[in-house]
């Protein structure tokens, strides 16, 4: 803006700066640390930077524990967990939004109560729902608690509002059931929807810590989070630098998607505060 | 006639025309298996559990859960002699730090950021990436910076014969909790803002500073008043947020020293899964529905929030 003086403007770009340096500093902090020696961290009189750059950090980081399994188990249970949450969600939303039915309103209310429940309430009694059925350290224990999105339901029942109902009548017209309607007609329309939806649902899910560690205690079921706290075990002997190397593993990949999808993830977290 | 009036307001909403909706009050068969998965998960994994949260939190069993009888309000009574009423204080001394922290210098970069001045849009991806990055990773680094001798802050302060920091102090840890949950949180905060920020009139503002109105009283005057809704909004997101802090907690401090960073939420997961020093799930279920009763508090301030915002709007 023209509005402000030279001055002014100086001291806008220094105070951004500053703040900027000091959001990433925690981060050069990581890979720094990832890549020293632990004689150097341990040192209180070495430099902030790497004197010799020790990538092997890396590689011994990755093998001291089964981080492979790890990610893997990340995967499946952020992807099946996120598409589920999108089904769900989408067919809820679409059905509270377009079709009257009884008890549509009590049914929404329902919905949307979920909602206002925390998680955390009701963690208890859910681990131990899980463990009458015998779930605890499965991968349906992990994902299927997780399967309904009521934030999804309740984003995706806002959009199929604003949506004119008539758009279906030409399928119906010509015979196709409610099912091939919403598939076909509606489901597309709400794709920019979705994508904003998915990427948050995604990143929250591979983030999630606590559910996970309640639920298994099994490493080949561990996530890459959970995998982390491996290092920190025994406290007494704990190797600094491939504590910031695994840190460094986890949050690489999650890094690289949040700089490409960047504009999308500002869509999301702007949908998430709805709530 | 409430039904038809409820019909009538939809379809004014729809564009004025009165229509029918294309499956009524007949087609459950159509409309129940579309809501069904939600329902059923929703019943099963929220609205069942919290219901017994509520029924075990009135009952006292042995150590294996069984034999369970009502004793009323014993479990409360319990929670509030092993330490319930310390971590409702520690909750409290952590959600208002971090809610003020976090708000404070979420607007002040939101504010720097909307001035939009060449080369500084990037700095935006910075705030973003603690959000969406693992907490557990980052706050590993937490745990490095308050190492003793060896940590960011004791390798500045010990040349200076300054006493050292650690996580072993009630103070540092607590500091250090809130620290990281504002620096992992604070991009959502500027996000939040930034929206709200490019809403407001623009007009309204250059008009100000051509009468001669300073940044800061264009600030006090012009932007703050019409971003009151905003800061409701978030204040509310945040304070939510704060109440569902764990992760630092659990890698940085475990509830300690000596339970000063054990929130309600810590309390329940160390009660919960036999950590905790009363060893017995009634209690965890007792502070479960106390957490309730504080988050159901927050979500009708929020209800009341956005209610008067769309009246004022509308």
């Amino acid at each position: 803006m023209s509005l402000l003086p030279r001055w002014a403007r100086m001291l806008v770009y220094i105070l951004t700066f500053v703040a900027a340096a000091i959001a990433a500093f925690p981060l050069i902090w990581m890979l720094a640390s990832a890549l020293k020696s632990n004689g150097q961290i341990i040192n209180p009189h070495s430099s902030l930077i790497p004197q010799h750059f020790e990538w092997r950090n890396i590689v011994n980081a990755w093998n001291a524990a089964p981080f492979g399994r790890f990610f893997i188990n990340t995967a499946i249970f952020s992807v099946v967990t996120t598409v589920g949450q999108i089904a769900t969600g989408l067919l809820a939303g679409y059905a509270f939004a377009m079709f009257d039915f009884p008890g549509r309103r009590v049914l929404f209310y329902l919905v949307l109560s979920g909602l206002m429940i925390p998680f955390t309430v009701v963690l208890v009694p859910v681990v131990q729902i899980l463990a009458d059925v015998h779930w605890l350290n499965t991968y349906q224990g992990l994902i299927v608690p997780n399967l309904a999105s009521a934030l999804g339901a309740f984003l995706f029942r806002q959009f199929f509002m604003g949506v004119p109902e008539e758009i279906g009548n030409a399928g119906r017209v010509d015979g196709a059931s409610e099912w091939q309607i919403f598939l076909r007609i509606y489901r597309p329309l709400a794709q920019p929807m979705v994508a904003a939806f998915a990427i948050i649902a995604f990143l929250q899910n591979w983030s999630n810590f606590l559910f996970p560690l309640v639920v298994t205690t099994s490493q080949s079921l561990m996530m890459v989070s959970q995998g982390l706290t491996i290092f920190q075990a025994n406290i007494n002997r704990i190797q600094y630098n491939l504590l910031m190397a695994g840190s460094l593993i986890a949050v690489l990949p999650i890094l690289v998607v949040a700089l490409v999808a960047q504009r999308k993830i500002v869509n999301g977290l702007t949908l998430g505060a709805v709530r | 006639m409430r039904v038809a009036s409820r019909a009538g307001r939809e379809a004014r909403r729809r564009g004025g025309r009165y229509t029918s909706r294309p499956v009524g009050q007949k087609g459950w068969r159509v409309a129940y298996p579309f809501v069904a998965p939600v329902l059923v998960l929703t019943v099963i994994f929220s609205i069942l559990p919290l219901v017994l949260v509520f029924r075990r939190s009135l009952y006292v069993g042995n150590v294996f859960g069984t034999n369970l009888h009502f004793d009323g309000l014993f479990n409360y009574r319990q929670v509030f002699a092993n330490g319930g009423g310390h971590a409702l204080l520690v909750t409290l001394i952590y959600t208002v730090g971090f809610v003020v922290v976090t708000m404070a210098v979420g607007l002040a970069i939101a504010l720097l950021l909307d001035v939009s001045l060449r080369g500084t849009g990037w700095t935006r991806a910075l705030f973003i990436i603690p959000v969406v990055v693992p907490p557990v990773a980052t706050a590993f680094i937490w745990y490095t910076f308050f190492q003793p001798n060896t940590g960011l802050f004791n390798r500045i302060l010990t040349p200076l014969g300054l006493p050292q920091v650690t996580l072993s102090g009630p103070k540092i840890a607590m500091a250090a909790i809130i620290s990281f949950g504002a620096w992992q949180f604070v991009g959502e905060v500027v996000i939040l803002y930034l929206g709200g920020l490019k809403t407001l009139p623009g007009e309204l503002l250059e008009a100000a500073t051509v009468d001669g109105a300073g940044a800061l009283a264009r600030f006090f005057r012009i932007r703050w008043p019409l971003l009151r809704r905003n800061t409701a909004l978030i204040s509310v997101v945040a304070t939510l947020n704060g109440l569902q802090a764990f992760t630092q907690i659990y890698v940085l401090t475990q509830g300690g020293p000596n339970g000063w960073t054990q929130t309600v939420l810590y309390y329940i997961f160390q009660e919960g899964f036999g950590l905790g020093a009363g060893g017995s799930t009634g209690q965890a279920d007792a502070m479960a529905v106390i957490l309730f009763g504080i988050s159901v508090l927050v979500a009708l301030a929020q209800l009341a929030l956005v209610g008067r915002a769309v009246r004022q709007e509308s």
